[in-house]
């Protein structure tokens, strides 16, 4: 689907890494949450499992923020097509766990941009989907 | 390259992904350069340089008849010279005598006109061995 996205270059990156991954990293669920429409659809392609809408995609964090005690994302490379408000990103996941058990993942993610806010979010993962 | 965002779709849809379903080698291997290398990230194979991405293809043409890609959604950034791709592929192993779907995505990360790193994430079983 293609949509009318209202973020340039730099708000697009922001968008991705800073004010979606930061607030993931961070815990902060609210701020999460506002990343995204209300009839937002993420997908997690190598699992072939879709969370639909703020409340299911509200439930899939709640599991995955419990589930670790620290989540970093970083080393982030980051493709940008801003006439269509379309951004992927590979990056690395390290996933600590309450036991001290690291899972590090190689993904990369897909993200469609209406407005200002994420519409459709694909997920590609290099290992077993952590986000049920 | 006069106007780079239709060319990257052109190289990986056109001449890439179309010499890929119709298993004609020359045209596939004319995408790379020498010592591109193409990394299958789910199952973290590697595959070094054209001589062995050519053994790649040559057992993925074997091992599989029919081949197609499609259903693109492309985010193409040509100040980073690099094209990430979103699509369907149906492929019907020989051995398995029926088809398989799968939805992947490649990140295509090219040197002037050529690639030179393609990173490819499957959603099932790597194909690319």
């Amino acid at each position: 689907m293609q949509y009318p996205s209202t973020l340039d270059r730099d708000g697009l990156i922001e968008l991705a890494t800073k004010k979606y991954f930061g607030n993931v990293d961070a815990k902060n669920m609210e701020a999460i949450l506002d990343c995204f429409h209300d009839t937002a659809l993420f997908t997690v392609q190598t699992d072939h499992l879709t969370h639909e809408g703020k409340d299911g995609i509200r439930a899939m964090f709640e599991t995955f923020l419990g589930s670790y005690e620290t989540i970093v994302h970083q080393d982030f490379t980051c493709t940008v097509d801003e006439k269509n408000g379309r951004i992927a990103a590979s990056f690395e996941a390290v996933l600590t766990d309450a036991d001290g058990a690291v899972t590090r993942l190689y993904n990369t993610n897909f993200w469609r941009v209406r407005g200002d806010r994420f519409q459709e979010v694909y997920v590609y993962m290099s290992g077993a989907n952590v986000l049920v | 390259m006069n106007n780079p965002y239709p060319y990257y779709v052109d190289i990986v849809t056109k001449r890439y992904f179309d010499g890929v379903d119709n298993k004609r080698m020359d045209q596939v291997l004319d995408c790379f350069h020498p010592d591109a290398v193409l990394h299958e990230m789910t199952s973290d194979t590697k595959h070094d340089g054209i001589d062995a991405i050519r053994t790649m293809f040559e057992g993925l043409f074997s091992t599989n008849g029919r081949i197609w890609h499609g259903n693109f959604v492309h985010t193409v950034d040509p100040e980073d010279n690099a094209v990430c791709s979103q699509f369907t592929v149906e492929i019907e192993p020989n051995e398995l005598g029926e088809e398989l779907i799968y939805q992947n995505c490649n990140r295509f990360y090219l040197k002037g006109d050529k690639f030179q790193n393609v990173y490819v994430y499957m959603s099932g079983d790597n194909l690319l061995k």
